[in-house]
């Protein structure tokens, strides 16, 4: 197992995952197709309501009801499609290859145990046969992450701090040799120079394991820092993916477009950032037909009331909207012409 | 106006086998907010800031230095006297969603403090309905929509404005926000910014503005001064833009390096200062507080204890032994 060398590609294929309300099943993720390449960091970027948390829960096919994965696939090299998985199979594959890490904010370890309990069972749950050297894996990971292995697991969680806490998410993703790591918002609620410490290990970590790694988040900036793709999500679909510096530089998506100027910014003329006019759509305020972003868009046509934009995909870049369709399509007679 | 002189304020854990240990949140901290002005608190979490917004909104008390609303000192009154001046604060939590009372609909939550304000000033009853209305169209929401519905009806965005109009309820000089839009979308924090930056406009209401974020410092007007605090004490201070543009204190160096640079759009400062070790709060309190995390420490720093200016004249706007500025923050790609 420890042997691999190559991290595993995981494609998620036409993903639809429903939640049951009054109004009745509403969709939070729709239709989305997303490749993470082998050996890459995918960061997802979106607003609360975007759907980006239960894709992440998606992957370990672990979206809770009243949410219900309606159609699609999670294929990951060696494992298949995840969505077929029950039972024992998908306990095993929690953990043993996809590895999770929560939030620090949210606390997703046991207060009444020790890290190094917490540890243990961990192994014991994943038929570990040697606890002894599943402490030692754990101790030199916390080591390289720069925390004193021996004192971080005979503490309690309370005994930590927040970058610390998420350190020790990080380990315990990896201890088992998980070579595809989900990390949920992993810098929020952490102080600016902690944030830029844990995304320096996010970043060498998974280097070093050759690891496939996506990296679900609200903020635009630790994306930047980390990620090589950039998939950004909105009303449940990814609205543009592509190499994170080219989607930052020449966003083409209009919400893409007026999430990165309403950041704000150290450098530059401030007058020029402003809040997109709107608010993100809830599950209730979704559209049922064409595009989610329309509402909001400064570029709106006719047709984003009743048409879906599709993906188009060119030179690498995926962009779904018929404004930026239109146009690429009048520069391409332009060219011919 | 606001100003406070060597506020300071020492927590004392009990249970410790020592004895009660202290431990300062605050060692002697100047400020001032000025009418319709604004200033920044920025550091990270345990340095202060909040408890410093407490005090200033009149929920924690002081141990040690004075506060003075309007020519008032507050260290000379007692707790009923302190109250309509504290009053004259109004504190904006970073959390939307506990700050407003879900069994409440919007116009229960802000009729209460408004027939309050009516008893106050002699107005009639009927009054607080059009004021509700005043406010929150003020905020940029639309009373009709907002009034009868309960918080959970409302986006994050809007009930960030809601808690404002509710603040400005009491005709208050001074709104304390603290952390307001770390919990709001990233499209619509420049929204409530650039809210709290009309405000001191249009009312003459200063703003206190408490943040880990350095960036949005900026967004609440162009006049506004930045101090920087560690552990307690104010490091550094100055014009938002100059103290962003041109930092001199290691510590604030470190905050500004820490922030994620867009590459694409931007490069990395040249001189990024990174801290040599992680915050400890527990340690000894000898020299400068920040010498063990800082990479241009000296032999002096570890004896004496560098502090900000005080006084007439030139004021020394950083608390380091070796101030020196360097370029840490990102650069447009462009330049």
């Amino acid at each position: 197992m420890t042997s691999t060398t190559h991290a595993p590609g995981v494609r998620i294929r036409d993903l639809t995952v429903v939640y049951r309300t009054p109004a009745g099943e509403l969709p939070a993720v729709r239709g989305v197709d997303l490749e993470l390449v082998p050996g890459t960091i995918t960061g997802v970027v979106g607003e609360s309501g975007s759907g980006k948390s239960t894709l992440a829960l998606s992957l370990l096919n672990a979206v809770q009801p009243p949410g219900r994965i309606a159609a699609g696939a999670v294929e990951i090299d060696g494992l298949g499609d995840v969505l077929t998985l029950g039972g024992e199979d998908l306990r095993r594959t929690r953990g043993r290859q996809v590895g999770y890490v929560f939030q620090a904010a949210q606390n997703s370890l046991n207060p009444l145990k020790t890290i190094g309990k917490q540890l243990l069972d961990l192994g014991r749950s994943h038929d570990v046969a040697d606890p002894r050297a599943l402490v030692r894996d754990a101790k030199v990971l916390l080591a390289r992450m720069g925390l004193d292995g021996g004192r971080v697991l005979d503490s309690y969680q309370h005994e930590l701090s927040g970058g610390m806490r998420q350190r020790v998410g990080i380990m315990l993703a990896l201890v088992l040799n998980a070579k595809v790591v989900v990390l949920d918002e992993p810098t929020t609620a952490l102080d600016m120079i902690t944030q830029a410490t844990i995304l320096r290990i996010i970043r060498e970590v998974h280097e070093e394991r050759e690891l496939t790694t996506l990296v679900i988040t609200h903020d635009v900036g630790a994306i930047a820092e980390v990620a090589d793709g950039l998939a950004v999500m909105y009303g449940g679909r990814i609205v543009e993916h592509g190499p994170v510096r080219k989607v930052l530089a020449t966003p083409r998506h209009p919400y893409t477009q007026g999430l990165i100027r309403a950041i704000p910014r150290l450098s530059g003329d401030i007058s020029l950032a402003r809040a997109l006019p709107g608010r993100p759509p809830t599950l209730g305020t979704l559209p049922a037909q064409g595009c989610v972003f329309r509402e909001r868009c400064e570029r709106r046509l006719a047709v984003c009331d009743t048409d879906d934009p599709v993906v188009i995909t060119r030179n690498g870049r995926s962009v779904a909207c018929h404004a930026v369709e239109r146009a690429a399509a009048v520069a391409m007679r332009k060219e011919y012409a | 106006m606001i100003t406070g002189t060597g506020v300071t304020k020492t927590y004392r854990q009990r249970g410790s086998i020592l004895g009660a240990r202290q431990v300062p949140a605050l060692r002697g901290v100047d400020f001032a907010v000025p009418r319709g002005g604004a200033v920044s608190f920025i550091g990270e979490s345990g340095c202060g800031k909040t408890t410093l917004g407490r005090i200033i909104a009149g929920l924690e008390t002081y141990d040690d230095g004075d506060i003075v609303i309007d020519g008032t000192s507050m260290s000379g009154l007692g707790h009923r006297a302190r109250q309509p001046f504290f009053r004259r604060v109004q504190l904006i939590h970073q959390d939307p969603y506990s700050a407003l009372n879900p069994t409440r609909t919007i116009h229960q939550t802000l009729s209460a403090p408004l027939a309050l304000r009516a008893r106050q000033t002699g107005r009639s009853r009927s009054w607080t309905d059009e004021r509700a209305e005043e406010l929150l169209s003020l905020v940029g929401i639309d009373p009709g929509y907002v009034l009868p519905r309960y918080p959970h009806q409302l986006s994050g965005g809007m009930r960030q404005r809601v808690v404002i109009a509710r603040a400005l309820t009491m005709d208050p000089d001074v709104l304390v926000a603290d952390e307001a839009v770390s919990m709001i979308d990233v499209s619509l924090r420049l929204g409530i910014l650039s809210l709290l930056k009309d405000l001191r406009v249009r009312l003459g209401v200063g703003v206190l503005f408490i943040t880990h974020d350095i960036a949005t410092a900026r967004y609440i007007g162009d006049d506004s001064e930045l101090y920087v605090i560690y552990r307690g004490q104010v490091v550094e201070r100055g014009p938002t833009e100059t103290i962003i543009a041109e930092p001199v204190h290691p510590y604030t160096q470190s905050l500004l390096s820490a922030i994620p640079v867009l590459h694409g759009l931007e490069r990395p400062g040249e001189e990024q200062v990174v801290p040599t070790e992680a915050l400890d709060e527990g340690r000894a309190d000898e020299g400068c507080l920040f010498a063990r995390r800082c990479p241009f420490v000296t032999e002096r720093c570890e004896h004496e204890m560098p502090v900000l200016g005080r006084g007439g004249g030139e004021v020394q706007r950083h608390a380091c032994f070796h101030p020196q500025p360097r370029s840490v923050i990102p650069v447009g790609a462009g330049q």
